[in-house]
């Protein structure tokens, strides 16, 4: 188990350059959250699970409003394009699994990576919290979390 | 030339199918491993599948191994995209027959150097 090598560093790290690459196309979108978290009206959460030798869930955490935008920026939508649930839940899930993959490969897992899941219900994620980050992506929070589960 | 894209994700697939028509692709989805090759019995090969690891119904290395069972599909180039990215899957992934491996995230500039380094390149992109 090398969990112990994970620190909020790398964490923000790998957010970093998910985003960069990923989502906005450039660097500096993605920056820490300064001051107290503020909290979410209407959660989305994704997360995936890190299966192997340590078994653990990376998951993503915003307001339903930002993921939308998230979704919006992946998916390279114009503001006049719809965005259904299907592409949110396609997109948003999509970011938290590949910040997750590459957290997978500093934990080193020696263990397969699950598929996606997103919820609006915050309770449907689980687990000892071994890590977490609050991001702010163009002026609004994002949290990542590493569990680790039983 | 043609490539096919292979990942549950439609963002995904939309991101890589946009990258490789921006060099000259056609490009035919896939949403798993096992839609990929119903795609292969319908359109005939590719050029290139460009393949995630982790899907539903059936995954990508699977999908690898069932490619290089049949000799009509050999000259199919195989390239893993995927955000799996520890050494033994790698290795893994390059012993079933896969000829290269990208790590999720990417840039356009990652895929255009891997198909130049594969001579998969139209002639005006070749870097």
């Amino acid at each position: 188990m090398t969990a112990t090598l994970l620190t909020s560093g790398l964490v923000l790290s790998v957010a970093e350059e998910v985003f960069a690459a990923l989502v906005d196309g450039e660097e500096g979108k993605l920056t820490p959250w300064i001051g107290a978290p503020v909290p979410f009206a209407e959660p989305v959460v994704a997360w995936v699970d890190l299966a192997g030798e340590w078994s653990g869930r990376a998951v993503l955490l915003t307001e339903r409003s930002t993921a939308d935008d998230l979704a919006r920026a992946l998916l390279r939508l114009d503001p006049s394009e719809a965005l259904g649930d299907e592409d949110l839940v396609d997109a948003f899930g999509e970011i938290a699994n590949v910040v997750g993959g590459n957290i997978k490969s500093i934990v080193a897992t020696n263990g397969d990576l699950g598929l996606p899941q997103v919820s609006t219900t915050i309770q449907d994620v689980s687990g000892t919290v071994i890590e977490e980050v609050l991001l702010s992506w163009r002026g609004r929070l994002m949290i990542v979390r590493v569990l680790h589960l039983p | 030339m043609r490539a096919l894209v292979i990942d549950d994700s439609r963002a995904m697939r939309r991101i890589v199918g946009g990258i490789l028509r921006g060099f000259g692709y056609e490009t035919i989805d896939a949403g798993n491993g096992q839609e990929a090759l119903d795609a292969l019995a319908e359109h005939g090969p590719v050029e290139l599948a460009c393949i995630d690891w982790n899907m539903p119904v059936m995954d990508g290395l699977t999908f690898v191994n069932r490619v290089r069972e049949q000799p009509d599909l050999r000259g199919i180039t195989l390239m893993m995209v995927t955000t799996e990215s520890e050494h033994g899957h790698i290795v893994r992934a390059l012993a079933a027959g896969a000829h290269e491996y990208v790590i999720k995230p990417f840039t356009a500039d990652a895929i255009r150097d891997k198909l130049d380094l594969l001579g998969l390149l139209p002639m005006e992109e070749t870097v």
